[in-house]
């Protein structure tokens, strides 16, 4: 039976795993696999395992549950080895990096924060501040205009959107990024235009989380800060 | 104005916990360490997260909405006040709702049932499906309370 992954601590994590189980139907016992200087939190895996929302969360859970208690380097969903043995010789070929991993990782969570705009709020912004959008919309408003006059007032607002969009995100980031160890961006959505995650030092937390509140309260009513954490540092891993 | 803060499944201890899934699915099953030598399960049916940002940009359809919306905005309020336009969401027919319904949470510890993107109580096997507008829903049960909540 293969063996699902969870996360490696160091070998001196005390390891509470009592109350909390794995994935699968039947929540998995956990168990682990040791070498001289790490472990590895893993179960057996369960047959057909997927992406559901129950496993997904069970593994969210189980790395809460590790990093309450001691640095943890959080494996990606899903990850299965053909039994414990090969989790070993992973864990041994790997074991200098993991250690300093763990090492740079303790005393600190990840934040990750999401920004949304309200589409007709950063509208108005284009409208008002560029002339050729305002000239495009007066000639296809009401139906008047032709379709190649729409698309090019389509583009032109897509191309502002985009840049204004990324401006703002990279502003943002810089403006929080002294309240934070390091931070990884990833890709903007459709809805959100900056989607950051933070490394942020235990004892920096109320800092950090105030910075974005200040960012926040500036900014009005228009944006949405949503910002979950602490979380396992998945992205700094 | 506008923070919502939030923990991912920390629920206290009763286990499991509603959490807040949604939000940082694209960190649990894209991010974190992989090991090159193991296998990784399917996750077919959840990469639309991904297609879902690229595909759309660049396209006349999405011009031609950006257009439209152009068209349809309300500019009269903003022309007054145009230093205070983020004010103005409220008189929006179109925003109005979406704009209060989600309040002034400085601070404030608010849980997402819509965490993985499912309707309600629905049942735990089923798979999470994204959805684009999941972050402005917000009603519900099992949240601690992080940083400045109760």
């Amino acid at each position: 039976m293969p063996t699902y992954v969870y996360g490696i601590t160091g070998a001196d994590h005390p390891l509470h795993l009592e109350e909390v189980f794995g994935v699968g139907e039947t929540p998995a016992p956990l168990r682990t696999v040791r070498t001289g200087d790490l472990t590895a939190v893993v179960s057996d895996a369960p047959e057909g395992l997927r992406a559901k929302r129950r496993d997904v969360q069970a593994h969210q859970r189980v790395l809460e549950v590790l990093m309450g208690d001691g640095a943890t380097l959080p494996m990606r969903f899903g990850l299965l080895a053909p039994d414990d043995e090969q989790v070993a010789s992973a864990l041994d070929a790997e074991s200098d990096r993991y250690r300093a991993r763990l090492e740079e990782l303790d005393g600190h969570v990840e934040y990750h924060l999401k920004v949304s705009r309200e589409e007709d709020d950063l509208l108005r912004e284009i409208v008002a501040e560029s002339e050729q959008v305002r000239e495009l919309r007066e000639r296809t408003r009401n139906q008047s205009g032709g379709h190649d006059e729409r698309v090019a007032l389509g583009e032109l607002i897509s191309r502002e959107v985009s840049a204004r969009s990324s401006a703002e995100a990279e502003e943002l980031s810089q403006r929080l990024a002294p309240a934070a160890t390091r931070l990884s961006a990833g890709e903007p959505s459709s809805t959100h235009f900056l989607n950051v995650s933070f490394l942020v030092p235990e004892d920096g937390v109320e800092s950090f989380v105030q910075a974005v509140e200040r960012e926040s309260d500036q900014r009005g009513d228009a944006y949405t800060f949503t910002l979950t954490g602490p979380l396992p540092p998945y992205s700094f891993v | 104005m506008a923070l919502v803060q939030q923990s991912s499944t920390q629920s206290g201890g009763s286990g499991g916990g509603g959490g807040n899934l949604y939000d940082v699915l694209e960190l649990i099953l894209d991010r974190g360490l992989v090991i090159d030598a193991f296998v990784r399960v399917s996750l077919v049916g959840i990469e639309i997260l991904k297609i879902d940002v690229r595909v759309v940009v660049a396209s006349v359809d999405t011009y031609l909405r950006f257009a439209e919306a152009c068209n349809r905005l309300d500019l009269e309020a903003g022309r007054k006040a145009p230093s205070q336009l983020t004010d103005l969401v409220g008189d929006m027919t179109e925003s109005g709702a979406k704009g209060k319904s989600k309040g002034a949470l400085t601070g404030a510890v608010e849980a997402f049932t819509e965490s993985l993107g499912s309707k309600r109580d629905d049942s735990e096997e089923e798979e999470p499906q994204p959805r684009k507008r999941a972050a402005r829903k917000s009603t519900s049960s099992r949240q601690s309370s992080q940083n400045r909540g109760e």
